[in-house]
């Protein structure tokens, strides 16, 4: 307890105890199958902490574990190998190698599923039933109401989308599904998005802007696939929206004290 | 680039060492990362990377030669110039060479044979080693970086025809799922962001075995807080 109650390990837990909802409603509607896929994913993520733990003493953390969930939900619906190896990619390349969660840039479920996209264009992306969706909204609230999800972003997120949603082109409404579940489970990762406050509200728009545009002018795209790019194109960006951010203060701060 | 001064007179071993040095210890790619465009545009198959490389290596060896021999009659003022135009002159002989016997080949490395002359491997070798050195030395630097040149193609060629398309030279090695086998191939890596990984994890496995080629840190990490109150 000398360094208090709240580490990375603390942070981590509390986002698995907020997808606990989603978790659950996935599991129940999507049976063994889901349940098989679920522990693979796991397992792999497991292993590749514990292989860093040992070569290069970087402490595992829960944190796999919640991207291991992320990659069952969202990644592309590829054989068990296939899907080991994407895993491997985006655990090693998208975090590990960074020095583990915390100090990484891209969500490494982000980066399974890309990789699974663009390696495999035949395997299907899998097809959300509803009910996750509804327990996306549940896991969000109880990640924002213990702070380990940052507000801005849903806000900014949800603002954004209901825009689009009221005033753009008709046909967006299947996507909110998926866009929801995505938002939980990979935008509102307290460490591969935007920092600082501005930058969190136009993170959180700018993903509701990308899947809008997915949604209407990608044809033949599915739902999870707009989502999970959007969220993947806004993480891109979210460091340029945090040095936008950060220099605009800088300038208002110039302008008042001189 | 090892510094031959023109006094020297060059010896086996050290021509040896000045062909050597270029493979692993001084690659042009992994180390300097130079020519990098072409490592990532023309190594989705085997036969053109190979193409590709032995392409570069015959440019910069001559390249090399000829600039080396005429080195103390090329006006410093305009020697960028002189070299670019022979340089320029040895690729256009090359790719005539290749359009005629290879044709298939050199339709799929399209540009990329002409834009060798722009290559910084051999820009760089010509301007800072053949115009300071006697031919024989120069051509074995020219030589050596080529072949460091071509042993990074190479790789990175193999890799991504074997897991992109399960073939090596257009050789079935790896039985696919659409001709009965077991093996799905990684389209990913028949893309041009799939270089980037396999260049990268090289750069890694190569700076893993040879700690000496890491660059220094940018900045320290800050202190941890048991480091702090220790």
């Amino acid at each position: 307890m000398r360094r208090g109650l709240w580490d990375r390990e603390t942070v981590a837990l509390l986002l698995i105890a907020a997808v606990l909802p989603m978790a659950a409603a996935w599991l129940w509607w999507g049976g063994a199958g889901a349940a098989g896929r679920l522990v693979w994913a796991l397992a792999v993520s497991g292993a590749w902490h514990l292989v860093f733990m040992l070569a290069r003493a970087q402490p595992p953390s829960f944190a796999g574990a919640l991207a291991g969930f992320a990659v069952a939900v969202l990644s592309p619906e590829a054989g068990p190998l296939q899907l080991a190896l994407g895993i491997t990619f985006g655990m090693v390349l998208g975090e590990l190698v960074f020095g583990g969660w915390g100090r990484n840039f891209l969500h490494p479920a982000a980066a399974t599923a890309m990789f699974l996209g663009f390696g495999y264009p035949t395997a299907a992306w899998p097809a959300l039933v509803l009910p996750v969706a509804w327990a996306a909204i549940p896991a969000v609230l109880i990640g924002v109401a213990f702070g380990v999800m940052p507000w801005r972003t849903a806000a900014g997120a949800v603002l954004a989308g209901a825009v689009a949603v009221t005033f753009g082109p008709p046909g967006l409404a299947p996507f909110a599904a998926a866009g929801a579940v995505v938002l939980a489970l990979i935008v509102l990762d307290p460490v591969a998005g935007a920092a600082t406050s501005v930058g969190r509200w136009l993170h959180g728009a700018s993903y509701a802007g990308f899947l809008a545009l997915f949604a209407t002018g990608w044809v033949g795209v599915a739902p999870v696939q707009a989502a999970v790019t959007a969220a993947f194109l806004a993480a891109l960006a979210a460091p340029l929206l945090d040095e936008i951010a950060i220099q605009a203060w800088l300038m208002q701060r110039r302008r008042r004290h001189g | 680039m090892a510094d031959v001064t023109p006094a020297l007179r060059p010896r086996p071993q050290r021509l040896w060492r000045i062909v050597s040095e270029p493979l692993i210890r001084q690659n042009p790619v992994t180390v300097q990362i130079l020519g990098i465009c072409s490592a990532l545009a023309v190594t989705t198959q085997l036969a053109t990377a190979l193409t590709m490389a032995a392409a570069l290596t015959a440019v910069v060896v001559m390249a090399a030669g000829i600039i080396s021999l005429i080195r103390h009659h090329i006006p410093n003022s305009i020697r960028l110039i002189v070299q670019i135009v022979i340089i320029a002159a040895l690729v256009g002989v090359i790719d005539q060479l290749l359009r005629a016997f290879l044709p298939d080949i050199s339709r799929r490395l399209s540009v990329f044979v002409s834009l060798i002359t722009t290559n910084c491997i051999v820009m760089g070798h010509t301007e800072s080693f053949a115009r300071r050195n006697p031919p024989l030395p120069a051509m074995a630097d020219a030589l050596g970086s080529g072949l460091g040149y071509s042993l990074v193609l190479v790789t990175i060629g193999a890799l991504r025809e074997l897991f992109g398309s399960g073939t090596l030279m257009g050789q079935p090695v790896l039985p696919t799922v659409e001709q009965g086998g077991w093996f799905e191939p990684l389209s990913l890596m028949l893309l041009a962001p799939s270089a980037f990984f396999m260049l990268g994890l090289l750069v890694w496995a190569v700076r893993s075995w040879r700690p000496e080629q890491a660059e220094p840190l940018d900045f320290a990490p800050p202190l941890r807080a048991e480091e702090v109150l220790r």
